[in-house]
């Protein structure tokens, strides 16, 4: 059969369309709850924050880390808590794959027209991630702004590309370690181990 | 006619108590991946921390009163005792959110056993099983010199007194988590906020003593720092041992109120379950 375009591009946008409903269903859905859907905002923040607590007390009592100075340090972090606000968003729902294996989830989703993986990830919203980008955006903006780096066309696409593949390799990690939950419910323990390794010295490191 | 066993009873109590407390350690013990994840992961987390510690105090020797020594002490202690309760019951289905939304939380209540007494037969199990991994990582950084040895002897008596102490608190903290779902239908948010709140009030990311002064004085109002603050301090010798006896008596005073609020909780949570009408 020949490859035709316009199908194609049809089927792409009716997937996307698709999705777009499925993710504003799961809004609704959390604003049920809305004392709940802004806790989860407001974790999402305290998550930032602790980390962004910890380089700050570090870098207030020792005078740069690694070489680094604090304007440096500041970037990277900002860099980090940015990339990991969009990988929440976008593959965040990657760690809640272990308690839909054990809800018999799966077994749903193979029977529907639609991938497994991209009902994986349209399971619910992760409405953390919200105040995650939050925080994120907002050090990421403090730290350039404050940062001795001229800014040019090269560099600020440099820059993004970093956080973008910030974004995609911390996917990848949490996707991988999420598929092995397929095959082993114990896979969640690496899936733990990962996300307090990203908290704890992510940026530092 | 032979004389009855007036023990009986007794060791029948024992033997039920402990086949509850060994249930989650249990399902770790016999699933060798679990057991080989808990390892890696603590190996690298204390590996990382003894790392990091020592790469910042590579250009001076003294931070907020702390040695490097001290420091790098402190940090791999608290990535050891982060592992006490941190066991998974999710991945059973085991967790009282879980049993929440399931509706097996009523067997609970149905059982001849209080269900507050089966949740710390539980959570006593989970503990004790978690100061096994502790232990036996402080003998192995003990042996690598990443941890040093108490501050003196009066400080190692103090610190197995003030952990006890810390760990009865962070005993009834995880309690009042886990009893905020029985008012929450869904306490994602109020349990993350818990959980990242008491990890950063309680040390577990840098000692409290690099944080800003008011941070301290705030955070001493608070029952997260005798959890793991207190007893490494006195364990590295940043609290002396004169002072042992007041920073004892103010997590004896959190075990108290926490025990009496945990216990008013439970009795408001029961008042909300409905089982066969009743």
């Amino acid at each position: 059969m020949a490859w035709e375009p316009l199908g194609w591009l049809r089927r792409f946008r009716r997937a996307w369309w698709v999705a777009w409903r499925i993710t504003v269903l799961n809004v609704r859905a959390q604003l049920e709850y809305r004392g709940d859907f802004l806790m989860v905002i407001a974790s999402g923040i305290v998550w930032q924050m602790s980390i962004l607590v910890f380089a700050t007390v570090l870098l207030a009592r020792f005078s740069g880390l690694g070489g680094w100075n604090s304007s440096q340090v500041l970037l990277i972090v900002g860099m980090r808590l940015f990339s990991h606000a969009l990988y929440v968003l976008v593959f965040g729902r990657a760690t809640n794959l272990t308690y839909l294996v054990q809800e018999g989830m799966v077994e749903v989703w193979l029977v529907r027209p639609m991938p497994a993986f991209r009902q994986a990830q349209l399971a619910h919203f992760p409405s953390n991630g919200i105040g995650d980008l939050i925080v994120g955006v907002s050090l990421f903006t403090a730290a350039v702004s404050r940062s001795a780096v001229h800014w040019t066309p090269g560099r600020i696409a440099f820059l993004f590309a970093g956080v973008i593949g910030g974004m995609l390799m911390e996917g990848a990690i949490g996707v991988t370690l999420a598929s092995l939950t397929l095959h082993h419910p114990t896979a969640s323990y690496w899936n733990m181990w990962v996300d307090e390794l990203w908290q704890r010295l992510g940026a530092i490191r | 006619m032979a004389e009855p066993d007036l023990t009986a009873p007794a060791a029948a109590t024992h033997r039920r108590a402990w086949r509850a407390a060994r249930i989650t350690p249990y399902g770790e013990v016999l699933s060798p991946p679990r057991l080989t994840a808990t390892a890696i992961r603590l190996a690298v987390q204390v590996f990382l921390a003894g790392c990091l510690w020592g790469a910042l105090y590579s250009h001076t020797s003294s931070s907020a009163g702390l040695t490097r020594e001290q420091a790098v002490s402190y940090a791999v202690l608290a990535a050891l005792a982060a592992r006490i309760r941190n066991l998974d019951r999710a991945a059973g289905r085991d967790t009282i959110t879980q049993h929440l939304r399931f509706g097996t939380i009523v067997y609970w209540f149905l059982r001849p056993l209080p269900p507050r007494t089966y949740y710390a037969i539980r959570a006593l199990g989970d503990q004790l099983y978690g100061f096994v991994w502790v232990l036996a990582g402080y003998l192995v950084c003990r042996a690598c010199h990443m941890v040093a040895a108490p501050a003196s002897a009066g400080a190692a008596l103090a610190f197995a007194a003030a952990l006890i102490l810390g760990q009865l608190v962070l005993y009834h903290i995880m309690l009042i988590i886990d009893l905020v779902c029985f008012w929450a239908l869904r306490n994602n948010g109020a349990t993350m906020i818990l959980q990242l709140t008491q990890n950063m009030l309680s040390g577990v990311y840098a000692p409290l003593w690099f944080f800003p002064g008011w941070f301290v004085t705030l955070s001493g109002f608070l029952p997260f720092q005798a959890t793991l603050n207190i007893p490494l301090s006195l364990y590295i010798g940043r609290i002396p041992v004169s002072e042992a006896p007041h920073h004892l008596a103010v997590q004896a005073g959190w075990v108290v109120t926490l025990a009496l609020f945990t216990r008013w909780l439970w009795h408001r949570a029961g008042l909300r379950i409905v089982s066969q009408g009743g």
